[in-house]
């Protein structure tokens, strides 16, 4: 490992995460969600007619809409009411749109981002950062030599302003309509921030990209919105990071992801979340994939008190392929419903799931996932690998997979393991010399490996990190 | 919550159906109970995905189907000696207390309204009685249906140390006009250190629907298994549940399905783990052709003090065309880490290699594809004990593959 690596793995993860900031903003709407609460956003926001439009047919749905309770094994969402929440705070900065040096931040903003690590990533390894406080993007920027071959990426606020006509084809039409669900709906109302990326035909991003999203207030809400549009044969990484520290009153997440992968155009969307124990994170993501592209899912779902979470595939163009990786670490008090969906809608298409789960001192993960191979999507296969770990009799861990197949050539294979920590495996490593926390620990980055190895090395290491710290006082 | 209970389906049909096997009072008052529950229950749970139900029960015409008190049937029940094969009607006389004891005890009549609707209205059942250390082979109980609609009750006891292999079969005889309901209720329980292997094949008519429900309980040591093989009718929710009890229990369950034309099976195969060093083996291979369409659905559900656990479930399903669906959800739920589990499910379609390696050696194609098919259902054939019923389930499979293009 190189210094620098060194230097990210010693670095304080616990103290990066857990700080939190006293609450300072420009703009904060009152608690709840009212016509009046929308309207005035928009405006704060001077966003276009046709976009206000569609927050208010999205809060109409919104409140048409049951919220879902009778899944087997769902998360109990009973707390979240969202006359509690305060949608919207625009944090005391300038530069609206966010600026393009960390210098130009307001010091309490700027210190949260040092403490979480970012900018020291940017300068490393990244082609761009974003960086979401609150409500708002406060930084933004990309490396020249991206931009200068047509790559935008900017936040969504701006893009609404600066790419009015892509945004308004794109967002929340054809890939995650304000219908989908309750918090797809709740999202197209009071959506706010978030990223917008647009690579040309042909563009190769060699470097990922990143945005990250923090919540420091109390009793807020966070709905930023990434709009993805990855042009015919184009290449893109993106790297979502998320944190909020802890308070006493829940907190929820409800972002919309939205990915157009063209023909013979690669995207990978890699998250790492680290919310805090009292964060309700009901996201939707979703990608089409026209002929002959890839989509790629990353993610690590850590901390929260309940995720329900499936990013979801619709493979559209023959020879279209999706891989999902993804692992759920569940501790005390966590209900981590996560999953992943995908439609073969085309022939030739191709997918593959592979799910790990660690649950410890009564957490519960859960994998809820759907393959659907449509009838004519011919000579595609699928297969689903799910494995859980579990540490503790109070933990739980189930595996729902649910796979409609209406066609007949088809591979399809799903195998779910579930197991123990294997005593002879911790027996093993002890009789190396090892005390059972550490034989512990390696066995479960071994675990996680197939993960890991997905991600650039400063997240990996993070993610073995943010798994030692949920590991640590209780092994022992 | 369900409405519209057929007018047929009231108190006097119950007290006359009740009256004509001559009942004991309490059996009676479940029956009244399990009408009187109706409007309160739901139907079986189905599986649903966004914006699909996988399988649907409300919307059969249940008016239509049922009439309870023109129930015909010709039944066999055979057993070897030592063990008592009788009609419900004979349990209620010579095994009174072992009904009161048992009735109701496995399956919840208020399970859900078809269940009820079941208990309500049956006219016809066996009762399987296998005492103490008594080993019984090759119980067999054959109904053909001859009616509207037949509503049937059967249960297995095997004592401490009892073991007992028994086949039920299901087919229709006389015709009628329109389509059918065929209604079953399966009790069994073994004791201590006792072995029940079940096996059911149903071969109803095409103009049949079938709702079955097959539940055993297995005590300490003790063993169910269970073979549903499902060739016929025109709809079926099969439902099999073993629910290990006992320290030590076991349980294997079998499943083996062929659907055609525009049947429609819905399987549901589930294991509870409630006690410990359990282990469930849960194994089901179908074919789905033409338009046909099988759900499947398998749990397996290991309780906070299931301490070292074994359970393992498999399921593979073989497409032959291109218009049929095949769809599956296998489910873990977990909450003893103590456990050692999985679940696998493919679906596919005859091996193209093995066609390729049949064909090259002059086996004609059709041939070749039909001994694939057969040769599919070798590994769970081989678990049933009663040849009967396994030769029965290869001619049905034969015969299809033989009248297919």
């Amino acid at each position: 490992m190189s210094s620098e690596q060194d230097q990210l793995k010693e670095t304080d993860t616990e103290a990066r995460f857990e700080f939190k900031k006293e609450e300072k903003s420009a703009f904060k709407t009152g608690k709840g969600l009212t016509e009046e609460t929308i309207r005035v956003i928009s405006e704060d926001k001077d966003e276009p007619e046709w976009m206000l439009e569609r927050r208010l047919r999205a809060l109409k749905q919104f409140q048409q809409m049951p919220m879902p309770t009778d899944w087997p094994g769902q998360p109990d969402l009973s707390e979240v009411d969202i006359d509690e929440i305060v949608p919207y705070i625009r944090p005391d900065i300038e530069v609206r749109g966010g600026a393009e040096d960390w210098d130009d931040l307001p010091e309490e903003i700027r210190d949260t981002f040092d403490k979480l690590g970012i900018p020291e990533a940017e300068r490393n390894a990244l082609s761009g950062v974003g960086a979401q406080y609150e409500s708002e993007i406060v930084y933004q920027n990309m490396q020249e030599q991206w931009e200068e071959k047509g790559v935008v990426f900017c936040d969504m606020d701006k893009a609404v302003q600066e790419h009015e006509e892509l945004v308004k084809e794109y967002f929340m039409t054809k890939n995650v309509p304000a219908s989908d669900n309750k918090f797809a709906a709740l999202h197209g109302a009071i959506w706010s921030g978030g990223s917008f990326v647009y690579v040309p035909e042909g563009v190769t991003v060699e470097m990922p990209i990143q945005a990250y999203f923090r919540m420091n207030s109390e009793g807020m809400g966070q709905f930023e919105h990434t709009l993805i549009i990855a042009e015919d044969n184009s290449e893109v990484h993106y790297i979502e990071g998320c944190s909020a520290p802890k308070y006493s009153h829940f907190n929820l997440h409800s972002g919309g992801v939205e990915v157009f992968v063209g023909e013979g155009a690669h995207v990978q969307y890699s998250t790492v979340q680290n919310w805090s124990k009292n964060t309700y994170n009901l996201n939707t993501k979703r990608a089409i994939v026209e002929k002959d592209g890839t989509m790629e899912w990353v993610s690590g779902s850590m901390g929260s008190k309940a995720t329900m979470l499936y990013p979801a595939t619709i493979l559209k163009g023959p020879g279209a392929t999706d891989n999902h990786i993804t692992i759920a670490f569940a501790g005390e008090g966590q209900n981590i419903d996560t999953g992943a969906k995908v439609y073969h809608n085309a022939p030739n298409t191709k997918s593959t799931i592979e799910s790990k789960s660690i649950s410890k001192d009564g957490g519960r993960t859960n994998y809820r996932g759907l393959v659907h191979i449509a009838d004519g999507a011919e000579n595609s296969s699928t297969s689903v690998e799910c494995d859980a770990l579990m540490f503790d009799n109070e933990s739980t861990s189930d595996t729902m997979p649910y796979m409609e197949i209406q066609e007949s050539k088809v591979d399809v294979a799903h195998e779910a393991t579930v197991g123990k920590i294997g005593d002879e495996d911790v027996f093993y490593l002890q009789s190396r010399g090892l005390d059972d926390d550490d034989a512990k620990q390696m066995i479960v980055a071994g675990f996680i490996e197939p993960i890991t190895e997905e991600l650039p090395i400063e997240y990996a290491v993070e993610l073995n990190r943010l798994i030692e710290l949920e590991m640590e006082g209780s092994l022992g | 919550m369900s409405t519209g209970v057929h007018a047929a389906i009231d108190e006097a049909t119950v007290r006359q159906l009740s009256e004509e096997l001559g009942e004991p009072d309490w059996l009676l008052e479940t029956r009244l109970d399990a009408l009187a529950a109706l409007s309160d229950l739901d139907f079986p749970d189905v599986i649903q995905t966004p914006g699909r139900k996988w399988t649907d029960l409300e919307d059969l015409d249940y008016e239509s189907l049922v009439d309870p008190l023109n129930a015909a049937e010709s039944k066999d029940q055979v057993g070897p000696e030592g063990v008592e094969v009788l009609s419900f009607s004979e349990a209620v006389e010579q095994h009174g207390d072992l009904l009161e004891e048992r009735f109701g005890s496995v399956v919840d009549p208020k399970t859900n309204y078809l269940t009820a609707l079941s208990t309500a209205l049956f006219s016809t059942g066996t009762v399987v009685y296998v005492p103490e250390k008594v080993d019984a082979e090759d119980v067999k109980v054959r109904t053909t249906m001859n009616s509207r609609s037949l509503f049937n009750y059967t249960l297995v006891v095997a004592e401490e140390s009892a073991s007992v292999t028994l086949l039920e079969r299901q087919d229709t005889g006389d015709a009628v006009d329109g389509s059918r309901y065929y209604s079953g209720v399966v009790e069994i329980v073994a004791g201590e250190n006792a072995y029940v292997q079940y096996g059911s094949l149903q071969d109803l008519d095409q103009e049949t629907y079938n709702y079955q429900i097959k539940e055993g309980r297995a005590g300490t040591y003790g063993q169910v298994d269970f073979i549903d093989c499902n060739v016929g009718s025109r709809l079926s929710k099969s439902t099999v549940e073993t629910h290990l009890d006992g320290d030590s229990s076991e349980t294997k369950i079998v499943g083996a399905f062929y659907g055609h034309d525009d049947q429609h099976f819905d399987i549901d195969a589930r294991v509870w783990h409630r006690a410990e060093n359990t282990t469930a083996d849960l194994v089901t291979r179908g074919v789905i052709d033409d338009h046909a369409r099988s759900v499947y659905e398998g749990v397996q559900d290991v309780g906070r003090d299931a301490w070292n656990t074994s359970s393992y479930q498999r399921e593979n399903t073989l497409m032959l065309s291109d218009e049929s669906e095949a769809d599956a959800s296998p489910k873990l739920i977990i909450n003893n880490h103590d456990t050692e589990a999985s679940h696998s499910a493919t679906v596919g379609q005859v091996d193209a290699e093995d066609m390729f390696y049949m064909t090259s050696r002059a086996v004609p194609e059709r041939r070749a594809r039909n001994m694939l098919v057969e040769g599919f259902y070798v590994p769970v054939l081989e678990e049933i004990e009663v040849d009967e019923l396994r030769e029965d389930f290869e001619s049905v499979v034969r015969t299809r593959l033989a009248n297919r293009d």
